[in-house]
């Protein structure tokens, strides 16, 4: 039997992880949710996650630096940014690092177990997002 | 996956340079070839939708401001649609002036130089290399006017670009290589922000076009299939304004709901 989808949630906002994390759930993949970036990291250091989730925008350590950091520990995880603040020149920046999606707050939790599927794909881990809980994460 | 879309001084130039760059590619090609497509859509004359692409209002030749603004919205709600397909190289049809904040969309622009450039319009045109840089120069000038006009983007100021060609310093083949190197670049790749700017800026320019058609004067945009639409009216008028408005965009597919917002029209108030 395939193993479950690896997932590393990280949102400053405690409503995202509650939101996502049954949503992810439901499409079978094992989701650790942090609200601190450094408590994430940490856990990062300890396991290679396959997929991270992570806002950008946190108090003491921003997305982008995750990003950095996952990359250097653990190339192969796929990295999914998410902001209620996205502009151009983030996206691109993002791009141009590594990420492999950038999303928009507020979004379905549909158009997150989309790209998740779309990261499970590229990992050669395929499964199936098809759910019907379709809430909208706040910005 | 991306966009790329091509502008120059020169429109001779800008064809050549975007046709080798989609064929380079094996990208799609969306170029004035539409217009038909277009006028038929939106029940307009195929000659009037690229009059409003080369000039700019004017009594003379019976152009009123209201009629080229709606033939404009026509061009740029069908372009944004065809875009979202991706996978194109877009020239022709102004769309360096109304896509804008989309990562994914990679502007160029050619600038045709004094050697070649000169040396195309001359050709093309049967003059001398001195009276082709006279029209290269009152042309610029002429596109400068028209782009603020239109968009109220000027197409000459080239921060508004991600890449930059003088053809006096790479010749065109060079030029062709270069940007489909940068077009590989991870910056322009489609992604899910990206795709939803897009289709956001689609929603708005079609529910713009539908309005422009019996109104002036409204501003669109579009989140997540939710419209806001910014308009003058008089009081007497507002109530109007809103319902008209509310039933034509409510009408556009993919609208989920309508705001309308009106500022007074101190002009009509007084009148």
């Amino acid at each position: 039997m395939a193993r479950s989808l690896e997932v590393l949630l990280l949102d400053d906002e405690p409503i995202v992880g509650r939101r996502l994390k049954p949503a992810l759930d439901k499409i079978g993949c094992q989701v650790e949710v942090f609200e601190n970036p450094k408590e994430a990291v940490a856990r990062i250091d300890q396991k290679e996650f396959d997929i991270v989730v992570t806002d950008i925008r946190m108090e003491e350590m921003d997305g982008i630096a995750v990003l950095e950091h996952v990359q250097k520990k653990w190339p192969r995880t796929k990295v999914i940014l998410i902001t209620g603040y996205a502009k151009m020149d983030l996206a691109r920046e993002a791009m141009e690092k590594g990420v492999f999606d950038f999303i928009a707050k507020p979004f379905r939790p549909d158009d997150l177990r989309r790209i998740i599927a779309s990261a499970a794909e590229a990992l050669g881990m395929p499964i199936d997002a098809a759910s019907p809980n379709d809430e909208t994460v706040a910005e | 996956m991306s966009i790329i879309i091509i502008s120059s001084d020169v429109r001779e130039i800008e064809e050549m340079i975007a046709g080798k760059v989609a064929e380079e590619k094996g990208y799609g090609r969306l170029d004035r070839r539409i217009i038909n497509d277009v006028a038929a859509r939106h029940q307009v004359e195929p000659g009037r939708l690229i009059e409003a692409l080369e000039t700019t209002p004017s009594l003379f030749r019976k152009l009123s401001s209201r009629q080229w603004r709606y033939y404009l919205s026509c061009i740029e709600a069908d372009v944004l649609e065809r875009l979202l397909a991706d996978n194109l190289v877009c020239w022709g049809l102004a769309a360096h002036l109304y896509v804008t904040d989309i990562s994914h969309a990679m502007k160029i622009r050619v600038l045709a130089g004094k050697s070649s450039g000169l040396a195309k319009i001359a050709e093309e045109r049967g003059i001398s290399l001195q009276r082709a840089e006279t029209y290269r120069d009152d042309e610029m000038a002429r596109r400068k006017k028209w782009s603020l006009a239109a968009f109220n983007q000027d197409e000459t100021d080239l921060s508004r670009y991600d890449l930059v060609i003088s053809l006096d310093q790479i010749d065109s083949v060079e030029a062709v290589r270069t940007i489909t190197g940068a077009s590989e670049y991870r910056k322009f790749q489609v992604m899910t922000y990206s795709m939803k700017c897009l289709t956001d800026l689609a929603l708005a320019a079609k529910v713009h076009a539908v309005l422009l058609k019996s109104m002036a004067d409204v501003k669109v945009q579009a989140r997540d299939g939710s419209v806001v639409v910014s308009t003058r009216a008089s009081t007497r008028q507002k109530r109007k304004k809103t319902e008209t408005i509310k039933a034509l965009a409510g009408q556009v597919d993919g609208v989920g709901y309508v705001e309308v917002h009106v500022k007074k029209n101190f002009l009509k108030e007084t009148a």
